[in-house]
């Protein structure tokens, strides 16, 4: 029933691998700078040494065309690394779905919808900056400052030094302030998640607060409970800004630094630091251009860093979602729905055999050795106290998961995963509250079937929905079915029976509950009249709809017994 | 663009003193970094040049610009650290106002009633908006204002070494550096509002496909779906990859921007040089300038798809910022009616059939009157009509003030006590636990180790539906009012706990004018008068006694 996973694409280090030759590219294009930083220092020396605008003309020239290069190859691997990072997000996206999709519905573990349509849609976006910008801004941080480093390290071991001394303290005191920092602000952050809860969860009960006129109130509570997150929230950012304050300092100071020494050592005052004869002035320059490059990546890094906690917990919350559950037979061939055929079929004969279903390996059995047939154009109704597995039987025959133990054969067609397909073609489920989707009534009927028009009109007027349409036109429904009462979407989902003519099995699953007493008589007489000529089983309380079926059966906690 | 913009950026002028500080650090922690560089640039050609000459080696002053370099740069620091607070606390200032604002520009009866058509997109929408305002100040405005000021600053001061350098840098400065991001937020306005709907189309899909998987599965096309959801995110990645070329053409027009101004700074000081207006170190202060005065706008690459983003967040919330119309307080009924309804008509937007058609209906003070019907006749309706959530669309609508018992209970995440001081903000905590306890309520309070300080999940999670039920009568009872509106108060309970709750209802109610929309038999059988409704219209009122009342109260389910 569980099938193993099948998909190594999403694993995180074949990802890291192959992002890195396009990080390269950004990573030259930093690198690009030491060249261009030598001829702007050569440039200087040259005007210093009374080089008229001639002189510098090739320099300018060069500064020219390796700032273009620079810039053609930097937005070329940013393109690049983009274009890789969102195939990865419409790949994760593809398998969510597709987990989703090939889950059986009456898997309890299975995601619920808002979660899993937040993960996909939002929390999903978060996946292409973390690879796209994260992932090539750690790569800078760890090539480029050691190059740039070197090139220092070339005129002066003194301005290395203190390269050196500056930059491994960032880490660790970034680390040291992020630490606390990033634990408070993960909760800060799931507070302010809570405001926007607490917005919506006031807006969900308007009707109740304007009646109770406390719109006021609850408008002043609002902001009070905004305020104080506010409050909160500085206390977390005072120290969380400390590491951005502490780059900022190191940094500075570095540079600084850098630029004190050079000035005295030019100056004569100080000798040391090099490795032989002094620095002259555009020696001194191109220390000085390269020391705030050396930092750059390490700033990059830090502007990058949130997006690396929001990108790991979307790629975790979206394998999550990717685990294969309890399956859906016949999943992989959900794309290949016979077509209908449009012709009124004979009914099927549905038999049962030694049928057993637990929900988990841990989970007590909802039923096992089930016996029971019932004969082709039978209508029967399943009979029992709430928790008795009626619900499930129903899904089982329908083919939504497999079964512990034990057989169905419908149409003499034994029920698995090579005939789950073709099977739930010529099978209708109508559940007590069965869903409709944004859109008009006639694509509610049609479900994306290729039903023509007259066809639809006739399958809503069969269903007793005529008035309805005339009502509303063809105006798209109100969201969950908002405008339907509950006897008119049930009466939907009779109209998307009447618009497949080649069914030969009904299950029915209380389709009268929740109803008033004359929607429920109309609908129980409408789903007979439909059932005619096809085997119709009812899981039903409802004492007004058994006594229109053939026979009842009771299923207990002992083998199923026979009611008259 | 800037209509739309309006309410928000009245929202944003409110706390401009704030806002104005944080875009004041900004901008001097960005100059900060750039008197750094340039004045390292001056200095250190400034001592090549001097060190030449032991004489003028020995004369030069070294402590000063030193000691200024250190002060920049722990003044870039301090910036810095000052910045992300005020900006931060700004924005969430901002923040806070706009959600009380939000708050009640929906709690107007109109805009309450599109909520209720669509809550689950309106609301997600609502929150993704509010969220995409305020990268408006921290992502486009910050940035956008420092960049200027850093673009205008170095532009000034090479203006001061030489008028006409200061001239065309300035131009290339202001006018490409800021025509870059604008022309860019332009192209990508389109591509920002297609992936912002594409992520809604996305959401709703996902939903579709989870909760109507059983229906999609039965009428094989649980693969057609799927294949939608990934033409929908194709679509999106389109989107994706557009906003993505024009930040990136941006950047890179940038650069080569800065490459260029940099080239002819270089090219300009060496002939300012050489006719002598200018010494060697000021031009190594100018290409210092010139090379680091860029760098503040490649961060408005990202600010041009966020401002695209933000309009149309504006555009959506600024309906609901504008300030309400007051409407005028609703006609009291004459003396002796509670309510006083005469041939009202009310239509649904979008709908084509008016929901109530014609109606007239009067309630005496004190008197029980029971809606009766099937699902969808209008009897919800009519409770909203007279509960002031839906307007009239013709006729008058007269009523005491009342109160409203909603079909689906409504709690909110928040403490016991605060969810009854809903009802009445002034009662003390006897008050509140002799209401619980006239709702049925003492075992649950007693059995609760934090009492009324326990607080309630979503939606009032954490209860049981006659529990939940319980709690908004308690609710009621805390409310003194003269007309209880009550939409199925026991449905969904089982018979036990819904007689309880109704004897506690009519109890309670004595005195009181009740209207009572339902299905079940048992909320009926107490009242005076059955009204029929079908289709939107009264088809008949019975009073108790009539032969009609009886007849009607038969056809109504039982327990």
């Amino acid at each position: 029933m569980h099938r193993p996973t099948p998909d190594c694409s999403s694993n995180p280090q074949r990802r890291r691998r192959s992002a890195l030759p396009i990080a390269g590219l950004q990573v030259a294009a930093a690198i690009l700078w030491i060249p261009q930083a030598a001829a702007l220092a050569l440039a200087l020396g040259r005007l210093a040494s009374g080089g008229g605008p001639g002189s510098v003309l090739g320099l300018a020239a060069g500064i020219l065309a390796l700032g273009v290069l620079r810039a053609v190859l930097e937005a070329h691997g940013k393109r690049r690394a983009f274009a890789t990072a969102r195939d990865v997000l419409s790949k994760e996206r593809a398998t969510a779905i597709a987990a989703l999709a090939a889950r059986s519905p009456i898997d309890r573990s299975r995601p619920a919808a808002g979660r899993a349509a937040s993960v996909i849609a939002e929390q999903a976006e978060a996946v292409v900056p973390y690879l796209a910008r994260y992932r090539p801004a750690r790569l800078s941080a760890r090539l480029v400052p050691p190059l740039i480093w070197l090139a220092v390290l070339s005129q002066s071991w003194a301005a290395a030094l203190v390269l050196l001394l500056a930059a491994p303290l960032i880490p660790v005191f970034m680390a040291l302030i992020g630490w606390r920092a990033q634990a408070a602000s993960e909760a800060q952050l799931a507070e302010m998640g809570g405001m926007n809860a607490m917005l919506l969860d006031r807006l969900r009960g308007l009707a109740t607060i304007r009646s109770f006129g406390a719109v006021d109130a609850t408008a002043l509570r609002l902001r009070a409970q905004a305020d104080g997150l506010r409050r909160r929230t500085m206390a977390v950012l005072r120290i969380a800004t400390l590491s951005s304050a502490v780059l900022e300092l190191f940094s500075a100071l570095g540079v600084a630094m850098v630029a004190v020494w050079v000035g005295f050592h030019l100056l004569g005052v100080l000798h040391f630091g090099v490795w032989g004869a002094p620095l002259d002035l555009a020696q001194g320059l191109f220390v000085l251009l390269l020391s705030p490059a050396f930092f750059a990546p390490l700033r990059d890094l830090a502007a990058a860093w949130h997006d690396r906690a929001a990108g790991e917990a979307a790629l975790s919350a979206l394998a999550d979602l990717s685990r294969p559950g309890m399956e859906l037979p016949g999943a992989s061939g959900v794309s290949a729905a016979p077509a209908a055929t449009g012709r009124k079929a004979a009914p099927s004969r549905v038999e049962v055999d030694g049928l057993g279903f637990r929900y988990g390996e841990a989970t007590a059995p909802v039923f096992g050795g089930l016996d029971l047939t019932v004969e082709a154009g039978e209508h029967v109704a399943l009979v029992a106290p709430s928790g008795a597995g009626k619900s499930t039987l129903l899904a089982l025959l329908a083919g939504l998961a497999h079964p512990s133990a034990g057989q169905i054969r419908i149409g003499g067609r034994v029920l698995d995963g090579a005939s789950a397909v073709e099977l739930r073609a010529e099978t209708a489920w109508i559940g007590q509250h069965p869903h409709v989707f944004p859109g008009t009534l006639a694509d509610n009927v049609r479900l994306g079937r290729s039903i023509d028009g007259p066809g639809v009109d006739a399958a809503l007027a069969a269903a007793g929905l005529g008035n309805v349409v005339r009502a509303r036109g063809a105006g798209p429904v109100g969201e969950a079915g908002f405008g339907l009462s509950g006897g008119e979407v049930l009466r939907l989902a009779l109209a998307r029976l009447a618009a497949s003519p080649g069914t030969r099995l009904i299950l029915a699953d209380e389709p009268t509950a929740h109803l008033d007493a004359e929607t429920a008589d109309d609908v129980a007489r409408a789903l007979v009249a439909f059932a005619k000529g096809r085997t119709l089983i009812v899981a039903t309380h409802d004492p007004r709809l058994v006594k229109h079926m053939d026979r009842a059966i009771e299923l207990g906690p002992n083998p199923v017994r026979e009611a008259a | 663009m800037l209509r739309d913009l309006r309410p928000i950026l009245r929202l944003f002028l409110a706390d401009r003193v704030r806002l104005a500080a944080g875009i004041g650090l900004a901008a001097a922690t960005a100059l900060a970094g750039l008197a750094l560089l340039g004045l390292s640039g001056w200095f250190i050609t400034a001592t090549a040049l001097a060190g030449a000459s032991v004489a003028t080696g020995l004369a030069f002053d070294v402590f000063a610009p030193a000691a200024a370099i250190r002060f920049l740069a722990l003044a870039r620091t301090a910036g810095r650290y000052g910045e992300r607070l005020v900006s931060h606390d700004a924005t969430l200032r901002i923040l806070a106002e706009l959600r009380e604002r939000l708050f009640r520009g929906w709690a107007v009866p109109d805009a309450a009633g599109r909520l209720r058509l669509r809550p689950a997109r309106l609301l997600f929408r609502l929150t993704l908006d509010t969220d995409a305002l305020d990268g408006l100040y921290l992502r486009v405005l910050v940035p956008g204002l420092t960049a200027l000021t850093t673009g205008g600053t170095a532009a000034i001061a090479l203006g001061i070494l030489d008028p006409m350098l200061g001239l065309a840098a300035g131009g290339a400065l202001l006018g490409l550096g800021l025509a870059l991001p604008v022309a860019a937020s332009r192209s990508a306005r389109r591509a920002a509002m297609a992936r912002t709907h594409g992520l809604e189309r996305l959401r709703a899909g996902t939903i579709d496909l989870v909760t109507g998987q059983r229906e999609l599965v039965m009428a094989g096309q649980v693969g057609t779906r799927q294949e939608g959801l990934a033409r929908i995110d194709a679509r999106i990645a389109a989107s994706d990859r557009r906003l993505d070329r024009i930040e990136t053409g941006m950047g890179a027009g940038l650069g080569i921007l800065g490459a260029a101004l940099v080239a002819g700074t270089l090219l300009a000081v060496a002939a300012l040089v050489r006719d002598g207006t200018i010494g060697v170190p000021e031009s190594a202060l100018a290409l210092m300038l010139a090379l680091f005065a860029v760098e503040p706008f490649a961060t408005l690459g990202r600010a041009a798809s966020e401002l695209g983003r933000s309009l149309l967040a504006a555009r959506r919330l600024a309906p609901r910022l504008a300030p309400a119309v007051s409407r005028e307080p609703r006609r009291a009924p004459t003396s002796g009616l509670a309510v006083d309804i005469v041939a009202t008509t009310v239509r649904h937007p979008d709908a084509h059939a008016p929901a109530l058609r014609d109606v007239t209906l009067s309630l005496a003070v004190g008197e029980r009157v029971a809606l009766v019907g099937p699902s969808g006749a209008g009897k919800s309706t009519l409770l909203s009509l007279v509960a002031e959530e839906v307007s009239p669309g013709s006729g008058s609508v007269a009523a005491i003030p009342a109160t409203l018992m909603t079909q689906r209970t409504e709690l909110f995440r928040d403490s016991l006590r605060d969810n009854l001081r809903l009802a009445d903000p002034a009662a003390d905590d006897a008050r509140l636990l002799d209401a619980l306890s006239a709702a049925g309520l003492d075992d649950l309070i007693r059995g609760l180790p934090r009492g009324l300080e326990t607080r309630l999940g979503d939606g009032g999670f954490g209860l049981s539906g006659g529990q939940a039920r319980r709690l908004a009568l308690a609710r009621l009872f805390l409310r003194d009012s003269g007309l209880w509106l009550l939409d199925e108060p026991t449905e969904g309970l089982d018979g036990a706990t819904a007689r309880d709750v109704l004897a506690r209802l009519w109890e309670r109610g004595t005195g009181r004018s009740i209207l009572t929309a339902t299905h079940l038999r048992r909320e009926a059988e107490r009242a005076d008068r059955l009204a029929v409704l079908s289709q939107g219209c009264i088809t008949a009122i019975h009073s108790r006694g009539d032969p009609g009342f009886d007849a009607t109260l038969a056809t109504l389910r039982p327990d």
